[in-house]
């Protein structure tokens, strides 16, 4: 997650000191994510050291030194604002190599594994649903928004896990297994 | 803990051209009180499974007891009031009686049960309340939305205190918002003490409501997985501690 961009986007707000940066940025995410204090001043001045932000006022303890975005500051903002994400998609490569791996062994089951996966994900998403009925609740639909990506990508797993499930019947049946 | 379903090695074969086992030895029971939800792809023996347990369709070998009674060994008139008396059952496609009102079709199933027009019609009036559809009493289904009908179907299920609720694809006709108060509704039902066995596509829903997942594969149990109390925050917290690592 973008540290950098988040204390950028937020500091176009208003002038902050570094906790109070903690605390609104901890708030953004509806208390799901911890921020390390000297994270915060590590990232204010490397982002003071590119000329994306600046002090405000007379320099004193660095723990009462507010902050305010520079003009080339709010200028990466809103390139980065308008930047769609390319990352790659995730694969889940661990679970994807152990599949790979007890179909070539002998007598390879998947289901076991495939099973056990399916019960994580189940579970995930229950824990997910809750979170997003709590949000609902705190009338946080910011919040509502991100739990909902996080129950679609959860969604996905599942249906992967269908998909693979699906995949080693079929290859069971053409052996022509003992089954019918 | 009481068993409110015992299935014992339970199989179904279909005989058509070629014959179809739909049930492949199913084995499984469920305790009072309990939420299950029943899982798995299309001709996995989802409906064949609820089916047996409501008394509309006999194994071809097993044993189905329901609320400490052998079905197998009910005559059709037994049986047929056995489900009129033990078991609720909700369909994806309501099956609401079309020239009947809302309230004649809670009424009708009480009636096939034997119970007293007064008392009857004082257990519908309170359901149709407690399903937020009174004012719909006096109204044709065909003048109700797919969540509405839902529910009348859902107050005839229960109109005759059954110990047992059974849903299959309720939601599956119904859009996202309706189907999960439909849902709400169901696990409400479930935590004023209702067992509820309901079959569903639906991930999200069946991990939100159910205590525990049953998946299907080919007329067999792939796995029974009972889930833990959803833990709120925590689950997304380790969410993306894990992507900050990348
Ligand atoms: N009345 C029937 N006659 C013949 N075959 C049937 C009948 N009902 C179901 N089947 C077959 O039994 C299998 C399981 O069906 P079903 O229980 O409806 O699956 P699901 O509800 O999981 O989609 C399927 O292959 C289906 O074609
Ligand atoms: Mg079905």
């Amino acid at each position: 997650m973008s540290l950098r961009y988040g204390i950028l986007g937020l500091l176009a707000e208003q002038p902050l000191h570094g906790y109070e940066v903690k605390t609104r940025y901890e708030a953004l995410f509806g208390g799901t994510w911890d921020l390390n204090i000297g994270q915060v001043y590590t990232t204010l001045q490397r982002l003071e050291r590119d000329g994306l932000v600046g002090e405000v006022g007379e320099r004193g303890d660095r723990g009462k030194q507010r902050y305010d975005l520079t003009p080339a500051g709010r200028d990466a903002l809103h390139d980065w604002l308008q930047t769609p994400e390319e990352e790659p998609p995730q694969l889940r490569q661990d679970i994807y190599l152990k599949l790979l791996l007890i179909s070539r062994l002998a007598n390879g089951n998947l289901d076991t594994l495939l099973a056990r996966q399916r019960r994580v994900y189940l579970q995930r998403l229950k824990d997910l649903g809750e979170l997003e009925h709590q949000a609902r609740r705190q009338g946080r639909d910011d919040l509502v928004l991100l739990v909902q990506g996080a129950i679609l990508h959860t969604e996905a797993d599942l249906k992967w896990i269908d998909v693979c499930a699906d995949e080693s019947r079929r290859a069971a049946h053409s052996i022509g297994g003992t089954h019918q | 803990m009481t068993q409110v379903i015992e299935l014992t090695q339970v199989s179904k074969v279909y005989n058509g051209g070629a014959a179809q086992t739909a049930l492949d030895g199913i084995s499984m029971s469920v305790a009072s009180g309990e939420f299950v939800a029943v899982m798995g792809p299309s001709g996995s023996g989802k409906s064949t499974l609820l089916n047996m347990v409501a008394g509309l369709d006999r194994p071809t070998s097993g044993r189905v007891c329901v609320g400490g009674r052998d079905l197998t060994g009910l005559s059709e008139g037994e049986l047929a009031k056995f489900r009129r008396t033990h078991v609720g059952i909700v369909f994806q496609f309501f099956h609401l009686l079309n020239d009947l009102t809302v309230l004649d079709n809670v009424l009708v199933a009480a009636e096939l049960a034997g119970i007293k027009r007064s008392a009857a019609r004082q257990q519908a009036t309170a359901l149709l309340a407690r399903l937020e559809i009174a004012d719909k009493a006096d109204v044709y289904p065909a003048e109700l939305s797919g969540g509405q009908r839902q529910r009348v179907a859902i107050a005839r299920a229960l109109v005759n205190r059954p110990p047992l609720l059974l849903a299959d694809e309720p939601t599956g006709a119904l859009d996202s918002r309706s189907g999960d108060q439909i849902m709400e509704l169901i696990a409400a039902i479930n935590a004023s003490g209702q067992t509820v066995v309901l079959v569903t596509h639906d991930a999200k829903l069946a991990a939100r409501h159910a205590q525990r997942v049953i998946s299907m594969s080919d007329g067999r149990i792939v796995d029974d997985a009972v889930l833990e109390p959803a833990a709120g925050t925590r689950s997304l917290l380790t969410f993306q501690r894990e992507e900050a690592r990348r």
